[in-house]
């Protein structure tokens, strides 16, 4: 009995959550759709700004403007018909590439040829016979002048140390450029890659990896 | 005691009573019933327009109109998508008299301080005055607008108006035209197309024209050089593509600003492109020389002609810059630009075969384009005899515009078929308009070599440029004066095609009334003004339209060298 009476209570609040349960998807569905569109007024908007920007930018960078940067500044003309090329084949042929300097070849010194009778005047066409006799070079030690630099003395000066100091780092420096440069080429001419190596150099080689390898590990190790 | 009990007897007053009073209970049920119902009508009512809201309806915070952003009129663009017109949002200063509650003397001195275009006095007056409203500024800079707000005056008002932007400024400010305040079209393709760029539906699309601003730019730059440096009262340039006749630059200077299109003068507004005309001179010659080639008058360029030092005709007589005083074949007369030559040639093709030719390249009405700015076209009319065919023939006693001469190279060099110019880009959604024989195949074939050998030993020297092929006319007319014809007042212009091996683009540039310099040792002819610009601006053109130099093709110039008699 008492269930009979509640049915209609229960039917109505049955009722009431179905209707409530709509009504929630219904309020979701409309929120989902409100987000929707607050992205596509988004958009819109974003758009306008965009077009803005791109309004603003055209018009800075108006051909105009550009035609008269050219004019006073840049200063670039139309292409000639002889800057157009066929294809990169055409391209590569413009290009040289740059010549690697031959290690082994042999050192040729500059010379200028000194004619015996350089005092005389004498015809181009002369040159064919006796040019080989008289195109004898000077000897090097001649045409070479070193530049020195040699402290004036001054018996006469009573504190010689003064200039000391200042000379000492000039001297020492030039010294060491010299051995520098007379090694260096000694160096690179003996240096044969594929020769043999002596043991002097399989020691100097084998012991440098020795040498830093425990290094790395103690840093590994850290 | 013998009085009745009263309780016992009921009164009939008393049942009146309580007659009565049911009565008026019933009533009073009725009306309280109605007055229920109407309650729980009008909130029924409410409820299923809750649940209807609920189900169905818009949230509160919906903002609509702005998902679907469309500009007030379509934008123009180029034929690369490059914006030539926008309708974008502009700040408009107002001005409502009676809303204003500060000191009108302060405010009219701050006013005339920002906005010097008025001074104090008279901003005085309008904050005095009975208007309710004023435009102080339409299109104000922001930082005005920013000025403006910061006096805060409620009776200023900001407000976003639309307002159409031409970003290039000046830059084919004839064929875009311009709009008046109130956005409506008033001149180019603003007014042509108003009805299209207002339409709703396709507002969301821009309008693509055929011009190509680099193009354009750069023959208006080159142009603009030559009118200063020859001191010329206005020049004209026209870039056609010959296949399609869609025109890629077209230009008229003095320049306009459409951003400003009120300040222009009259003759700044004029586009000299479309609808001025001008007797245009010797650039005719080729097309004379053509008809007589289609009608079998000229087989080879090496006809002969008879071209002594004036021909007397009809009580005129006609002269030539460079006489030859003797024999000379066509190709000497196309080479040397002679009069004498020419209308001997037009002579034999005769008034009737000329007008019939002419009318078919469009000469003889208004030239065929979208612009509603075409100026009609000058001929002799009904007056069309021997000496008018002369005239007619190397150019004279007929004016065209710039667009009709470069539909006419275009005719000419395309193959011998008349399209009508366009300035719509060509493509899926617009076709090229629809065409007709004018010349024959063999006759533009030929004509190539020809106009190429005028740029090559003749008066178009100048307008070579090495590796282009152009073949083109230089073209010297004097004004019409009053009385005659004025000797210091000329037309230059030069027409010509690139490359001439394989003709793909036509251009015809005009100076009007250019003048001798120390440069051009006192010539105001084509050859010395009109022909060099030409050749400038194909060096520039030509990269960005895929014409490639190269210095080892050209036509077939074994059909008319051999003709030439060059003097040595």
């Amino acid at each position: 009995m008492s269930a009979r009476g509640f049915g209609s209570v229960l039917w109505a609040g049955a009722v009431a959550g179905a209707a409530l349960g709509f009504y929630l998807v219904s309020l979701r569905v409309a929120s989902e759709r409100a987000a929707l569109e607050d992205v596509e007024t988004d958009i819109a908007m974003t758009q306008r700004d965009i077009r803005l920007l791109q309004t603003e930018i055209g018009t800075r960078g108006r051909l105009a403007q550009l035609e008269r940067w050219n004019v006073r500044f840049i200063r670039l003309s139309a292409p000639s018909a002889d800057q157009f090329v066929d294809g990169g084949f055409q391209l590569a042929t413009l290009a040289r590439p740059t010549p690697k300097p031959a290690i082994e070849a042999p050192v040729i010194l500059a010379s200028v040829p000194v004619e015996a009778d350089a005092g005389q005047p004498r015809l181009t066409g002369d040159a064919d016979e006796a040019g080989p006799a008289i195109r004898t070079s000077r000897p090097v030690s001649e045409m070479v002048h070193v530049a020195s630099y040699s402290v004036p003395q001054r018996p006469e000066l009573t504190a010689p140390p003064a200039p000391k100091p200042v000379m000492k780092p000039a001297v020492t420096g030039a010294k060491l450029a010299r051995t520098q440069a007379a090694t260096k080429p000694v160096k690179t001419a003996t240096a044969d890659p594929l020769a043999p190596l002596s043991s002097a150099n399989l020691k100097a080689k084998g012991s440098a990896p020795k040498g830093t390898s425990p290094k790395t590990k103690d840093s590994a190790a850290d | 005691m013998n009085a009745p009990t009263p309780a016992l007897v009921a009164r009939p007053e008393r049942l009146r009573l309580v007659g009565q009073r049911r009565q008026i209970l019933a009533v009073m049920h009725q009306r309280l019933m109605f007055g229920m119902l109407v309650y729980a009508g009008i909130i029924a009512i409410i409820a299923l327009r809750l649940i209807y809201l609920a189900a169905f309806g818009d949230h509160a915070g919906r903002k609509g109109g702005l998902t679907d952003f469309a500009p007030e009129r379509a934008d123009i663009v180029d034929r690369d998508g490059q914006a030539l017109a926008r309708t974008i949002d502009a700040w408009t200063i107002g001005l409502h008299p009676s809303k204003i509650i500060g000191n009108k003397l302060d405010l009219a001195r701050k006013l005339a301080e920002l906005m010097p275009e008025k001074d104090a006095a008279t901003y005085l007056q309008m904050l005095r005055s009975d208007r309710s409203f004023y435009y102080l500024r339409r299109r104000s800079p922001p930082d005005l607008v920013a000025a403006i707000n910061a006096l805060g005056e409620p009776g200023l008002a900001l407000e976003r108006e639309p307002d159409r932007l031409y970003p290039q400024t000046t830059l084919a400010a004839h064929v875009i035209g311009y709009t008046d305040i109130d956005g409506k079209g008033n001149a180019g393709m603003e007014r042509a197309f108003d009805e299209r760029l207002r339409d709703p539906e396709l507002r969301g699309q821009p309008l693509v024209l055929s011009i190509s601003s680099r193009v354009q730019q750069a023959m208006e730059h080159e142009l603009g050089e030559a009118m200063k440096t020859f001191s010329a009262i206005g020049a004209a340039g026209v870039v056609m593509d010959i296949h399609t006749g869609e025109v890629l630059a077209m230009t008229s200077l003095p320049q306009l600003n459409p951003n400003a299109a009120g300040q222009g003068t009259p003759e700044a507004r004029f586009n000299r492109a479309t609808l001025g005309v001008y007797e245009l001179g010797s650039t005719f010659k080729p097309f004379t020389v053509a008809m007589a080639m289609d009608s079998g008058i000229i087989k080879s360029f090496g006809k002969m002609y008879n071209c002594p030092d004036a021909l007397h005709v009809a009580g005129s007589s006609i002269h030539d810059t460079h006489p030859f005083g003797g024999a000379c074949s066509v190709a000497d007369i196309m080479r040397e630009s002679s009069n004498i030559g020419t209308a001997q040639i037009a002579d034999q093709v005769g008034p009737t075969r000329q007008k019939a030719f002419l009318k078919k390249m469009g000469f003889l009405e208004k030239v065929q384009i979208e612009l509603k700015e075409r100026g009609r076209t000058l001929t002799p009319g009904a007056n069309w005899n021997q000496i008018e065919t002369m005239t007619v023939g190397y150019g004279h006693g007929i004016a065209v515009t710039p667009l009709h001469l470069a539909t006419g190279y275009a005719t000419l060099f395309n193959g011998g078929i008349y399209r009508p110019a366009t300035l719509l880009k060509v493509d899926r959604n617009h076709a090229p308009g629809k065409g007709h024989r004018v010349f024959s195949e063999e006759t533009s074939y030929k004509m190539r070599a020809l106009l190429r050998m005028v740029v090559m030993k003749g008066t178009g020297k100048k307008a070579e440029a090495l590796g282009y092929r152009i073949g083109g006319k230089t073209g010297t007319a004097n004004k019409a004066v009053p009385g005659g014809y004025s000797n210091t007042r000329v037309v230059t212009s030069f027409a010509g095609v690139f490359p001439m091996d394989e003709p793909r683009y036509a251009m015809v540039l005009m100076l009007d009334e250019p003048q001798p310099t120390a440069e051009t040792f006192g010539y105001r002819t084509a050859g010395w003004n009109a022909a060099p610009a030409f050749g400038r601006t194909v060096a520039r053109i030509a990269p960005m339209l895929g014409v490639r130099p190269d210095k080892n093709r050209e036509p077939n110039m074994a059909e008319v060298l051999p003709f030439v008699h060059e003097k040595e």
